[in-house]
């Protein structure tokens, strides 16, 4: 399904960000937020109000576990796909307990990385805009 | 850090402590003088009972230990410093009155490492002892030279782990951003320029999968490798990789088979890591087989160790039979070259074996008699 956003990647790599960034816009997403630590990210998203958020899970300061618990706080509905680059399955399954709707192996190639946004973007969103047959 | 050369220095025997035990005061006299004049401490007993507290207190380098004692004999006070103390205990040299053998017999049955006829000759005793204290030296520094060895093989297996994942990102990034360039997301490129990007892109590839190879052995060695086993059919696993494979094969006209059993292979495996050396033994066939070559990739019961068996044929040059240890083992390149100019880290093999390991199976290499090599993976069902 076609989703434009706004989402908000988190990541304290820039690298990270501008990459996940192109292959947001290349899936047809044209508001994008980018912050490099959880403080930023929770400043962001109560500014700008993503609809999604991408988080990378270590990052300094304020984690990604952490970052999500007070966005949870902040809004418990708000929709929280974190980006991992080892499946830690105990980290993994503390972010999906805390409410995470779930993660992305951002080490992957890029066709994979797209074809999970896509799923996600259907599992958050999908109910939302009847496909527009004509 | 560690000493390099732990044989380099003569072992130092003065200081070491010796323990004598005898109801005789004047044995105790006697011996001691002889230690005391080559440099040991010494202390004493007068009973078995005596013996095992002062051993505690003193803990001993070795023993010298009368048989024939009232109250609990040398017999038992040995059994009781072994039973209490196990490897660690001090070696237990028995004194003899007269070279009995069936003393000397029962004496070593019970533990003791040696026996001392007497008379003493000072000689003697000096000689036994510091044979006895020198291997128990040498057992000792190399007990802990085998403890710094692994706590040093487990920090180069952590720095390995923090330095293969942190390079990971940044790699997948390089690789991703490539791409895009490639694929014209920054503007048309001409072919000299996609030709650079394109080397950027498997370059990045290339490093990508090595480093993975090496999280993958850091995590195996630091014993964290842990499988989420559950029931799979194996055939459906293998038609996926063979798929994947193709897709590299084609570019050297190999082409891989499946030969599939007549009914689904189901096993209790790790689907992940299962794949993983699926994956790794195909591209593996395909490497070293020359262009142009068929790889045949076979799953079967195997009744007769009630498990199955998971078998890759290529038409390579084989293995060299003085190679065949080092096969399996890190970094255990061998001196046979893929023949497609691809690269390996020689961790690849030695991966599969671990994963093949934690599954309870084994995996084998053979050559076939006319051309090429069988890798032949066992898997044994779960009782």
């Amino acid at each position: 399904m076609k989703f434009t956003g706004p989402i908000l990647v988190v990541d304290d790599e820039p690298h990270i960000r501008k990459y996940v960034s192109l292959i947001l816009k290349q899936m047809g997403v044209t508001q994008i937020f980018e912050a490099g630590n959880g403080e930023e990210a929770v400043t962001v998203y109560q500014r700008d109000k993503p609809r999604l958020v991408l988080m990378d899970v270590n990052m300094p300061r304020i984690d990604g576990i952490q970052a999500l618990r007070r966005l949870k706080e902040i809004d418990p509905e708000c929709c929280v796909v974190m980006l991992t680059s080892l499946t830690n399955r105990d980290t993994v399954q503390q972010a999906l307990d805390l409410g995470a709707e779930n993660y992305i192996r951002k080490d992957t190639p890029k066709e994979e990385i797209t074809q999970a946004l896509s799923e996600t973007f259907a599992e958050c969103f999908g109910s939302e805009e009847p496909p527009t047959n004509p | 850090m560690m000493d390099p050369s732990p044989h380099s220095t003569p072992l130092l025997l003065t200081g070491r402590k010796v323990l004598i035990v005898d109801d005789d005061r004047l044995n105790i006299r006697i011996l001691g003088g002889i230690l005391k004049s080559d440099g040991y401490v010494v202390s004493d007993a007068s009973s078995g009972e005596r013996a095992l507290e002062v051993y505690a207190e003193v803990r001993p380098d070795l023993v010298l230990l009368d048989v024939v004692m009232p109250g609990i004999d040398g017999l038992e006070t040995c059994r009781r410093i072994k039973r209490a103390y196990g490897e660690k205990s001090a070696p237990v040299i028995f004194i003899t009155a007269k070279s009995e053998s069936d003393d000397v017999v029962e004496g070593l049955l019970a533990g003791g490492s040696d026996y001392l006829p007497k008379p003493f000759k000072p000689k003697e005793v000096l000689a036994r002892i510091r044979t006895h204290l020198q291997n128990r030296a040498m057992a000792e520094q190399q007990a802990l030279l085998v403890t710094q060895l692994s706590k040093a093989n487990a920090s180069k297996n952590r720095f390995l782990g923090m330095a293969a994942h942190d390079l990971r990102n940044p790699l997948a990034s390089i690789r991703g951003l490539a791409e895009f360039l490639r694929d014209g997301v920054a503007g048309p490129m001409n072919a000299d320029q996609l030709d650079l990007v394109e080397t950027i892109h498997s370059a990045s590839q290339a490093m990508l999968e090595m480093v993975n190879e090496l999280l993958d052995v850091a995590t195996i060695e630091s014993g964290e490798l842990k499988l989420h086993v559950e029931k799979q059919n194996l055939s459906d696993l293998v038609v996926k990789s063979v798929t994947l494979t193709n897709m590299e094969a084609v570019k050297k006209s190999t082409h891989v088979v499946f030969e599939a059993s007549a009914s689904p292979v189901i096993a209790t495996i790790d689907k992940a890591k299962m794949k993983q050396v699926i994956d790794n033994l195909l591209s593996n066939a395909v490497k070293y087989s020359p262009p142009g070559s068929k790889v045949t990739i076979i799953v079967t019961e195997d009744p007769a160790n009630n498990g199955c068996i998971l078998a890759v044929r290529d038409q390579g040059p084989g293995i060299p039979d003085s190679e065949r240890d080092k096969l399996f083992k890190d970094f255990g390149r061998l001196s046979v070259q893929p023949t497609g100019g691809e690269k390996s880290t020689g961790l690849g093999l030695a991966i599969c074996r671990k994963i093949v390991e934690a599954h309870h199976g084994t995996i084998k290499a053979e050559n076939l008699p006319a051309l090429g090599c069988e890798f032949r993976v066992s898997l044994p069902y779960p009782r």
